[in-house]
């Protein structure tokens, strides 16, 4: 059996749940087609995929045992564009983090380019696996609307204090929180073009659940410290890299 | 003597507006200086159902609130000021907050304001009030007191 990582607190669990491409998400709300299109900003709702070559079966390509080995994804057979999408996750208790979202992305997607930075992560696709892909991101445990954002660009607020009404800071006001509705919507997408009408992508989950379906270690949660196996791991790989790296001859 | 206080959220415009109302009335405050992450400058083709940046009225005197608000640096000369403070935040931060003592606002001119400034004199309650990079008359309004709405 894989070992995804050590640890035995519910954030290791969850860290573990993610990573493990037989784990089945929890689906939490419902985003049509075409709404992730839009959020997407990729090309209009109904458009035809752009190409940026003839379809793989009408290719000539050289004999390469390689190539009969590997299936293409759907996007590749088509000659689709590479696209992306971009997630930033706040600090306070969201459910993914960068580092989290790289390697269950590779875990769990075939076909992939997963970027990491501190604060944002990205995922590169051909567009039509990139818009399955990203449904599932949005639907599913990966997403909670008030503390993770899409964000194409201007992505600066994953370690600021929430706003006020528990919203992650977004310069740009991408996602807000309908106070009549209290249910999010993106107001545009992920670059920041507004929408024609907002999309409606459900209500922030409460602070109870948001702690329970965390992955992030924090003081204020489940400390890092506390969990002694996680430490105990880290602690060997930090000793066999120290010596390892001693005169290695 | 400087005060910060320092919310557990960023603040929208309308607590911003309430709680600012508070302290500018108590007659012991001198300077207040409102510290954050900055908004987009306005724009014409933005939808304004979601422009954050507003105008905000305080003791009577329109402000434009640029930044949202992270944090209030107040200039008080008496300890018991504080407690009027942490009395007017406990009724508009129901989040919590903290309020340090310290000192936030500076009070002499650096190498920096000479460069801006040249040989000029400008008046001591004018320093600090402002970034170096920035001009006093977009982020500086005077309000006077014992006006009030």
């Amino acid at each position: 059996m894989a070992q995804y990582y050590p640890g035995t607190s519910q954030v290791a669990q969850n860290r573990r749940n993610f990573q493990d491409p037989d784990y089945k998400l929890e689906k939490l709300r419902e985003i049509s087609d075409e709404d992730v299109v839009k959020i997407l900003g990729h090309r209009a709702p109904g458009e035809e995929y752009k190409s940026v070559h003839p379809p793989l079966d009408e290719m000539d390509e050289p004999d390469d045992i390689v190539r009969e080995l590997v299936t293409p994804i759907d996007g590749a057979k088509a000659g689709d564009r590479i696209r992306y999408i971009q997630f930033t996750d706040s600090m306070y208790f969201a459910p993914a983090h960068p580092f989290l979202r790289s390697r269950s992305y590779l875990n769990r997607f075939r076909g992939v380019d997963a970027g990491t930075l501190s604060g944002r992560q990205i995922i590169e696709a051909r567009e039509r696996d990139l818009e399955k892909i990203s449904k599932e991101l949005l639907e599913t445990e990966f997403f909670d609307t008030a503390r993770s954002g899409i964000r194409g660009k201007t992505v600066h607020g994953h370690s600021l204090r929430l706003d006020e009404d528990g919203m992650m800071f977004d310069m740009l006001r991408r996602q807000i929180l309908n106070k009549n509705t209290g249910k999010v919507e993106s107001v545009k997408d992920q670059i920041g073009r507004e929408l024609d009408e907002p999309v409606v992508l459900g209500e922030p989950l409460d602070e109870e659940t948001l702690k329970a379906k965390t992955t992030i270690y924090r003081i204020d949660g489940e400390a890092y410290r506390d969990d002694k196996d996680a430490v105990e791991v880290l602690h060997k790989i930090h000793v066999g890299r120290s010596n390892g790296g001693f005169c290695p001859e | 003597m400087d005060i910060e206080v320092f919310p557990h959220r960023v603040l929208g415009a309308d607590t911003t507006e309430k709680l600012l109302n508070g302290i500018e009335c108590i007659g012991d405050v001198k300077r207040t200086v409102v510290q954050g992450p900055r908004l987009p400058p306005e724009d014409p083709n933005e939808n304004p159902r979601y422009a954050e940046r507003r105008k905000i009225t305080v003791n009577g005197q329109e402000i434009e609130l640029k930044v949202k608000t992270g944090r209030i640096f107040v200039e008080v000369s008496n300890e018991s000021t504080i407690d009027e403070i942490r009395g007017i935040c406990n009724e508009h931060l129901p989040f919590g907050f903290d309020i340090n003592i310290g000192k936030y606002i500076k009070t002499q001119k650096t190498v920096s304001d000479k460069i801006k400034y040249g040989d000029t004199d400008i008046p001591d309650e004018l320093v600090g009030m402002t970034d170096p990079s920035a001009r006093l008359k977009d982020r500086l309004t005077i309000i006077k007191k014992g006006k009030k709405d």
